[in-house]
């Protein structure tokens, strides 16, 4: 398909530009590409390297955030499942699908403009690093050619990806300019109340981001609401809670 | 006729056999080295392969005598494999006693080694050239126009492979990089969490002060954000000596 190879090529080029913003640039434009070439709606693409470190670097509508934030807060979501397998997580028609993976998220997913989700492992050589999310209002599946375009999508968000990382190394401990150019890391109020709840709770980081999902969860509040009033000192989660 | 048309499809297999997921380069450039002894008209043949930074090494070859005059062409950085990686373009010659003005102390070992003839193939692809393939022989007289070709068709093929297993090692360390980045990132957040609960301090002044002392004890700022997190040191040590915390109400 031509227009794949276009946005291969645009990609490409864009790989040669020692600047994390146009890195940024290309990841969005695979994620408008995406939209533009299958039947979806939405498309995001986010980093991962467990269910506690995610983030999206480019979504293309306020849904495809939204869902992204829901599987965030929850930690758990078919991007989780596609990362965890490394393949494709097909769900033609959400309202019907057997979720044994994500139940929760299944149940409070009825509540956006979803008919169906369909998520993709990115991965270079035998590294997976993110997922492509994307999303449909309606219901239906993919064919056979439209899952052919989609794996060659993600292929190329891969490509795209890798240039975030381009360029000298400094960013690599503290600076990460992706995450910090135009606040893109969502989930920082999120990690730095998890630093609290270390001390508060005296539990270990993964169990004290599991503490404030379910106490988000339990409360029906967005996991980023939770999070700011811990950080804002306006909420303490103490222990007999969550 | 035949008979050779089986071996050349077959030599062709075993080169793409060694392009599995996880294969070595040196494997491969041994396959190529012995298809091109069996296959061509050579005695013996070798391989020079440019690293990452652009210096020559000799990779693999047929025999130790081929593998002893890849080795002293670059110790003497004359000869024609090192002419060939040079010019990006095939070096042939028939007799080397009759071109020994060009590269006098490559003739003199390549004699000694029992060689009189050496061929020269360009692992090329488009503009790029990584290497040489060295085809020598112990008789007077050029490769055959088919035997030219099947050799570059090897080398081609070679190259394809080591130039793939290069871009894909690549972006893997890239996107290593990214996930590291993406872990410290959420460390160095969680690190300041820690701070500021302990000092009583803002998420801004948690930073100045965790990113003081990792200046001051010339420590990564993800190294020191880590032992915090994972309660290796003390957050009050890390808070002695720069803001005292304010009375909590």
């Amino acid at each position: 398909m031509a227009e794949l190879e276009a946005l291969r090529a645009a990609v490409l080029a864009a790989l040669d530009d020692p600047d994390a913003a146009a890195g940024v640039d290309a990841v969005g434009r695979v994620c408008r590409a995406c939209v533009r070439l299958l039947p979806v709606d939405g498309a995001a693409v986010s980093i991962m390297s467990d269910a506690q470190n995610r983030e999206t670097v480019y979504a293309s509508d306020a849904v495809s955030v939204a869902l992204g934030e829901l599987q965030f807060s929850l930690g758990e979501g078919p991007c989780f499942q596609a990362y965890a397998t490394g393949g494709p997580v097909l769900v033609p028609d959400l309202a019907k699908a057997a979720a044994p993976h994500w139940p929760v998220f299944a149940a409070q997913v009825a509540d956006y403009p979803v008919g169906a989700l369909f998520t993709f492992p990115v991965q270079i050589g035998t590294i997976r690093l993110a997922t492509l999310d994307t999303y449909r209002t309606t219901a239906g599946p993919l064919s056979a050619a439209e899952l052919s375009v989609a794996l060659q999508v993600a292929d190329i968000a891969a490509l795209a990806l890798s240039g975030l990382a381009a360029g000298d190394d400094s960013w690599l401990d503290e600076d990460g300019r992706w995450l910090e150019e135009s606040s893109t890391m969502r989930h920082r109020q999120v990690h730095q109340a998890t630093g609290v709840l270390i001390i508060q709770l005296e539990l270990p980081a993964g169990q004290a981001l599991s503490r404030m999902r379910a106490y988000a969860f339990s409360h029906d509040r967005p996991l980023a609401d939770i999070a700011a009033d811990i950080v804002g000192r306006r909420l303490l989660l103490v222990e007999d809670q969550g | 006729m035949a008979i050779r048309e089986g071996r050349v499809a077959q030599a062709f297999v075993e080169l793409a056999d060694t392009l599995v997921d996880d294969y070595d380069v040196a494997d491969l450039l041994h396959t190529l080295a012995e298809q091109c002894v069996r296959l061509l008209d050579a005695a013996a043949a070798g391989l020079l392969l440019a690293d990452q930074r652009g210096s020559l090494q000799v990779l693999a070859s047929s025999s130790e005598g081929a593998r002893l005059l890849e080795l002293f062409q670059l110790q003497t950085e004359e000869g024609p494999c090192v002419e060939c990686f040079h010019t990006q373009a095939p070096v042939l010659v028939a007799d080397i006693a009759a071109e020994s003005h060009r590269w006098p102390q490559f003739a003199a070992a390549a004699s000694r080694e029992g060689f009189v003839s050496v061929h020269a193939l360009p692992l090329r692809l488009r503009t790029q050239t990584i290497g040489a393939l060295n085809l020598f022989g112990r008789e007077r007289g050029a490769l055959s126009e088919e035997d030219l070709r099947l050799g570059q068709a090897l080398a081609d093929t070679a190259t394809i492979g080591i130039l793939q297993e290069r871009a894909i090692h690549h972006r893997e360390i890239l996107v290593e990089q990214l996930q590291t980045a993406l872990n410290s990132r959420v460390i160095i957040e969680q690190a300041k969490g820690v701070l500021a609960t302990v000092g009583n301090l803002d998420m801004g002044a948690a930073f100045i002060v965790l990113r003081t002392y990792a200046r001051n004890h010339s420590a990564r700022l993800s190294e020191v954000a880590r032992d915090l997190v994972e309660r290796d040191l003390d957050a009050t040590t890390v808070l002695a000596g720069h803001l005292a915390p304010r009375p909590t109400i």
